[in-house]
């Protein structure tokens, strides 16, 4: 075992740092799920793209700079710390990418990945059904071949950003009268193609955050499919595998908001209860832990060790870390956890926000009840009945 | 940066997992709560290297760093070795040039009750009960004030260490337990609530086995972290444990009750809750600890 970071890692940390240093919008951007959010987000992706730092773990050919994922923690951690804008691409780079990346012709590669990087193709997911939600094998979106097409008729829902996006990755059914896991595909499908329908969904926030997403017939390039026609369901399950897993949430992010707390608590410390500074710690113990198990995931992968359903075990700690460290913010405010803006909003709202968002953590990227069920039958060995 | 053990380090500890786990079987284990002689495995720790384990090479040793022991010390743990073994190899081994060690020792503990670490002390102390069938506590007197630090980190490191390994093992326990007991026409491992119940605890060891070993190789704050996170662990381990068992549970018949109350044991041994949650408020809320992230690792 060695925790030493090399000589190249800190003058890597210290080349990031400074860009940030230089870069980072000093105001706070606007939330992403508004229409004037979601163009200065993706404003900020060019900005990263342009010198190179959007995605510095993907190859040098599709815009990245050909780093391991060591170099990616450590370039998270500058990030968050520099208090960077959130990523508007995040379902694109964190979550396709590294399924394109997979499963991917040398076409799709060279046709898909270099403008997600750059940010001038920013992804959605669709994949939830008003039907298929949990049991995402419920999936009833049929897409039918048609020469040189699929035509893709059903309902998505919960589409996060679809509204602003430029296109989705969807799972549909490709094999007439299949049903459950089989005869799915994952179609890679733009956003204005005629006969598709998007319709805002405001969320907890009031922000049209999500989208309902209607096709009527909507004729889809077969060169779109990704990966094995009928095989959707193994594709998608290495793409949920990266969002349970490692990218989608780096410890840098919560160990940000954990500094954060620690300075909420200093701020307010003579009115608060005994009780509280032993949850603020315990929120930043949680995010130490998760730091630290990162790492050693980060290890392994890096010496050839895939991720499986462990990494629900990854989401579970994430999620129900960020709840409880926004929730001992809530009770720090006290009487102004409620304000969202204005002068006597504490940090102009942002514990608010953070809290409402991580209500969400145990919900998306499969709900924790799914994640347990999988950790108990597939890591564990329990009984399916 | 490569945060896992070498293949030759990872040998050593799986062979340390087996020879324990093969040897300190329930029976024997039953046998010494008893009062019954069992087999000396004193001489086989010597043989097998883990006595010698940090020592240096020039004195016979393997030199291996901390983080190696703990992987030992969870094998430990997880087959509920009763001797001090990680103790002595660990902590009293690699401090052996200290002067008065044994009253270090005891300071370290944070206790005055502590395992017959040496036969010295077990013969002059006064012997107290712990509610561990097997486990022998002496009363000794606290030592001078020197400084404890080096003691302190192993010593909580290797108890944080068997911790997750008996933590691992009450769950192994109550897996096994759930896939064979039916009630209702079915194993009670099939029931949501005893696979949810499970999955809960098997993450918390997930994230906790990690900061033990970030632990090992860093010490300070990452050592108060690290045995609080494995207290917590273990005693939700333990508290999941019985509750899946159900009366079984309950019975000193059944063996999960030998790997819980050690675990009760070793979350008050070299420092219990209190002391590292105060360690923490002191560095991390009142102190001028670098936080956030990048902070963890350098
Ligand atoms: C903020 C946010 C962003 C999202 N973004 C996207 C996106 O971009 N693209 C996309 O496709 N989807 C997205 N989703 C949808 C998300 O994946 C689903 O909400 C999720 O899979 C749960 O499905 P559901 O909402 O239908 O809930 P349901 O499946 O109806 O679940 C309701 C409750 O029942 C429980 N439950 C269901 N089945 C079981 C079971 N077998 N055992 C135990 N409990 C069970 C669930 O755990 C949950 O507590 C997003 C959701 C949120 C909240």
């Amino acid at each position: 075992m060695n925790i030493e970071f090399t000589s190249e890692h800190t003058a890597f940390r210290e080349a990031v740092r400074e860009w940030l240093a230089a870069h980072v919008p000093s105001k706070r951007l606007p939330s992403f799920d508004t229409q004037e959010g979601f163009d200065l987000h993706r404003e900020w992706e060019r900005t990263l793209a342009k010198d190179k730092w959007g995605n510095v773990n993907w190859p040098e050919e599709y815009g990245g700079r050909g780093l391991d994922l060591t170099h990616w923690l450590i370039f998270e951690e500058e990030y968050y710390r520099a208090d960077a804008p959130l990523r508007v691409s995040q379902n694109g780079i964190f979550l396709l990418a590294p399924t394109i990346m997979e499963y991917g012709t040398d076409a799709q590669k060279a046709r898909f990945l270099p403008p997600m990087a750059s940010g001038a193709e920013i992804w959605a997911q669709a994949w939830s059904e008003p039907g298929a939600g949990s049991d995402m094998a419920a999936i009833r979106t049929k897409a039918v071949r048609d020469g040189e097409h699929y035509v893709v008729t059903g309902q998505k829902t919960w589409s996060s950003r679809a509204v602003f996006a430029d296109w989705c990755f969807a799972l549909v059914r490709t094999e007439e009268g299949s049903e459950r896991h089989k005869g799915l595909s994952k179609l890679l499908i733009p956003l204005d193609s005629p006969g598709l329908t998007r319709r805002p969904i405001a969320q907890l926030d009031g922000d049209p955050g999500f989208a309902e997403l209607f096709f009527d017939e909507v004729r889809v390039p077969a060169e779109n499919l990704l990966g094995p026609e009928h095989g959707g369901w193994g594709v998608a399950m290495a793409t949920a595998g990266f969002e349970r897993g490692l990218l989608l949430r780096s410890p840098a992010r919560f160990q940000a908001a954990a500094a954060r707390l620690v300075n909420l608590w200093r701020e307010h410390k003579d009115r608060l209860s005994s009780g509280v500074s032993e949850q603020v710690l315990q929120a930043w113990m949680n995010t130490e832990r998760f730091c630290a198990a990162t790492y050693q995931l980060v290890s392994r992968v890096q010496a050839g060790a895939s991720v499986s359903s462990e990494a629900s075990a990854n989401k579970l700690f994430w999620s129900e870390m960020d709840r409880h460290l926004h929730r001992t913010a809530m009770t720090i405010m006290g009487a102004k956890a409620e304000l969202e803006e204005g002068l006597d909003a504490i940090d102009n709202g942002r514990w608010l926000d953070g809290y409402m968002f991580s209500l969400a953590g145990p919900i998306y990227a499969g709900t924790n009840e799914i994640q347990r069920n999988i950790l108990a039958e597939r890591v564990l060995g329990l009984p399916r009945k | 940066m490569d945060f896992r053990f070498t293949e030759n380090q990872q040998d050593l500890i799986d062979a340390a997992k087996a020879f324990f786990i093969g040897e300190n079987t329930a029976e024997r284990m039953r046998k010494i709560a008893a009062g019954e002689t069992v087999d000396n495995l004193w001489p086989q720790f010597a043989e097998l290297g883990l006595l010698g384990l940090m020592a240096p090479e020039s004195a016979g040793g393997l030199e291996q760093p901390l983080v190696v022991m703990a992987g030992v010390a969870e094998a430990a743990g997880y087959a509920g070795l009763p001797e001090p073994c990680l103790e002595i190899a660990g902590v009293s081994v690699p401090h052996a040039n200290e002067e008065e060690l044994s009253g270090q020792i005891t300071r370290a503990m944070r206790s005055e009750l502590r395992p017959h670490i040496d036969s010295s002390l077990a013969d002059s102390g006064e012997v107290v009960m712990s509610i561990d069938p097997l486990r022998k506590l002496v009363k000794a007197d606290s030592g001078n004030d020197q400084n404890i630090d080096s003691i302190n980190h192993h010593g909580a490191v290797l108890s944080a260490a068997q911790l997750v390994g008996l933590s691992q093992r009450m769950v192994d326990m109550s897996v096994e337990y759930a896939k064979d007991r039916h009630q209702f026409g079915k194993p009670i491992g099939s029931f949501q609530a005893i696979k949810h119940h499970l999955a809960t605890v098997y993450t918390q060891i997930e994230f906790t086995r990690p900061m033990v070993h970030l632990a090992a190789i860093k010490g300070g704050r990452a050592v108060h972290t690290a045995k609080v996170a494995a207290i917590d662990t273990a005693m939700m381990a333990a508290e999941t444990a019985i509750q899946v068992h159900g009366g079984m549970g309950y019975t000193f018949e059944v063996d999960l009750h030998l790997f819980m109350k050690r675990a009760w044991s070793l979350c008050g041994e070299w420092g219990d809750r209190n002391y590292h949650m105060k360690k923490l408020e002191e560095l991390v809320l009142e102190g001028d600890e670098p936080l956030g992230p990048g902070t963890t690792f350098s």
